[in-house]
């Protein structure tokens, strides 16, 4: 029944490390209507339905990029974006929303600046938090809001070790983000 | 553009374990190889926790009193996660006032090796919850709707019968095995949603069957114990019914759901039902301290700061009342109209904004030196389109405040009003 048993978990683990290498790639990123450049060794976890990409592992580091109606509602503020809003009316409640999310703690908004982003008005938002085992995360927020959307770029890392190693990677997908003509 | 993609990238805030563990059960169908891969590391797992004895079992039969302990461990780690978490409302004062409070009821309490403390969470939903040590948590959404002491006493009361009639105790002594009990304890939990993100996520699952809800019989125990003891305490009684009642009518006007103190809505109304019935019985006439002044002057900065969460989660209706009770007894401060003010200006129905600026005016009226209204009233009036009006409350904000968090927004605008006004 042992012998069984390890059989099993090591044939588990070939197949399952073999499965895992062919899944480091950028295919299966949703269609979307921006386009970015993104630096080697990126990688989409293939369980993801997002525009969610990592180096070294979702928990460690991720670049998401999302673009969403202005008037669909947020999961932890009632509040809803307008298209007349000014980018510091909309990084308030993009900051309202984070701080009134139940899956962290001790979140702090290190920075809330104007910023451009592929020509457009919008904002730039630092912040930090904790999650539940108390690993500290820090994320810098981008986003702006272009007609009937919200385009939203965000880096994520671990503050330890992490955030500092690929933050220049980010800064090249954000400079070379486009919204495409639909 | 094409938005029929858009459900794909559904915002969210966080990325976290559960989220990553709740995709990759979603996508297993599609992946063969993935979902052999987690089979056999399930197996794996279960073989090694079926080698591996569990921590504590409740089948060797312990002691009440081990098993109190053990409950008492467990409720300590969850509190430091608590009080860890930055959720905690920090204000000395107020919480040796709900102290004193709790102090006044357990002198009439048959517990006397209970040390009860009382401690405040910063969340503004109508939540309170005990854990069996005698730490019972208080959210300042519940404290900021209620309008009396004893109103106060009636809710810790019962939280404070729910640790000396030993309901955790005996939740767990009822469930043979500790997973049946972990499991019957989530599911309490689960039924009340607003308040099952936070109790997943601190861990609130062990050890405390902490909140309402346990059984329908021991929240009979608690709201007949706890009645009683605050009657005995000198409060009065009817008091309790009313809470109830302006809960439920708070719950019913801000469409909210049902608050973790209440429970579920049918046994809601079977207490509320049994309360009536036992105040018409045992508590005729009997008329005791209501204490509203002391109450309301304790928790006026409470109210003003769960103002600005309900704000903060978009509950507008419910700021504006907690902001208009709290300038009832504070007419002149300027904080206050000033938060009004932003309440009306983010919620932007109609006639809101014209609503927005005489509530500016009037901080501006009565603190000359406060720099946030100048900059709310900058902001309407460049939105539109006034830019003269606008510069004059930008450098008026930046004047006042150099070095505000949000000096590099007002400084853009500034320049494009001053840009705007070379041009024409």
């Amino acid at each position: 029944m042992k012998k069984l048993l390890l059989l099993l978990i090591s044939l588990g683990l070939i197949f399952g490390c073999a499965a895992a290498a062919d899944k480091r790639s950028l295919k299966d990123l949703p269609k979307s209507d921006f386009s970015v450049e993104i630096p080697a060794g990126w990688w989409k976890p293939q369980y993801v339905n997002k525009y969610l990409i990592t180096k070294d592992g979702p928990f460690l580091q991720y670049v998401l990029i999302q673009q969403r109606p202005i008037d669909r509602p947020f999961k932890n503020t009632k509040k809803k974006l307008r298209k007349r809003m000014l980018p510091l009316e909309s990084a308030r409640i993009i900051i309202d929303e984070i701080a009134s999310d139940r899956n962290i703690t001790n979140f702090k908004a290190v920075e809330n600046t104007p910023a451009i982003i592929d020509g457009h008005a919008g904002f730039k938002i630092l912040f930090t938090y904790k999650d539940k085992k108390g690993s500290m995360f820090k994320t810098l927020y981008y986003g702006f809001i272009s007609n009937n959307t919200f385009f939203n770029l965000r880096y994520n890392a671990a503050i330890r070790q992490y955030y500092d190693k690929d933050i220049a990677d980010f800064k090249k997908i954000l400079s070379s983000f486009k919204l495409v003509e639909g | 553009m094409d938005y029929n993609h858009l459900e794909l990238l559904e915002s969210f805030t966080i990325w976290n374990l559960h989220q990553l563990l709740e995709a990759m059960m979603k996508n297993m169908s599609s992946t063969p190889r993935l979902k052999y891969f987690v089979l056999i590391l399930t197996i794996l797992c279960l073989a090694t926790a079926c080698a591996t004895p569990p921590p504590i079992s409740i089948d060797e039969a312990l002691t009440a009193e081990k098993e109190e302990k053990l409950l008492w461990r467990r409720a300590q780690e969850e509190q430091q996660v608590i009080n860890d978490s930055g959720w905690l409302y920090r204000d000395p004062e107020l919480e040796t006032y709900l102290n004193q409070v709790a102090a006044k009821l357990k002198a009439f309490t048959d517990s006397p090796d209970i040390s009860f403390d009382i401690k405040i969470i910063n969340d503004p939903n109508l939540n309170a919850f005990a854990f069996p040590n005698g730490v019972i948590y208080v959210h300042t959404g519940v404290l900021a709707r209620m309008e009396n002491e004893a109103q106060l006493a009636a809710l810790l009361a019962h939280e404070m019968t729910h640790c000396t009639h030993r309901h955790s105790l005996r939740v767990l002594k009822s469930i043979k095995d500790q997973a049946g009990y972990m499991a019957a304890v989530q599911k309490t939990i689960e039924k009340v949603v607003m308040a099952q993100d936070l109790a997943r996520f601190l861990g609130v699952n062990g050890s405390m069957a902490a909140v309402s809800g346990y059984t329908r019989e021991f929240e009979a125990e608690a709201d007949r114990v706890g009645l009683d003891l605050m009657a005995k305490a000198g409060y009065d009684p009817r008091q309790a019914l009313n809470l109830f009642e302006h809960l439920q009518q708070e719950i019913e006007i801000e469409g909210i759901k049902e608050p973790f103190f209440l429970g579920t809505h049918p046994s809601v109304q079977q207490r509320m039902e049994n309360l009536s019935q036992w105040l018409a019985t045992d508590y005729s006439g009997n008329i005791g301290l209501i204490n509203s002044e002391i109450f309301r002057s304790r928790l006026d900065k409470l109210v003003l700061d769960n103002a600005r969460l309900d704000l903060r989660i978009g509950r507008f209706y419910a700021a504006r009342r907690s902001v208009q009770k709290y300038l009832h007894r504070n007419q002149d401060d300027a904080g206050a109209y000033y938060l009004l003010g932003e309440i009306f200006r983010q919620q932007g129905q109609q006639d809101d904004m014209k609503k927005a600026i005489k509530l500016y005016e009037r901080a501006i009226a009565l603190d000359p030196s406060f720099p946030a209204p100048h900059k709310a009233m900058g902001l309407m009036h460049y939105k539109e389109g006034e830019r003269r009006l606008a510069q004059k409350f930008f450098e008026t904000c930046l004047l006042l405040s150099p070095n505000s968090p949000d000096k590099a927004y007002i400084q853009g605008y500034l320049q494009r009003c001053i840009n705007s006004g070379e041009e024409s």
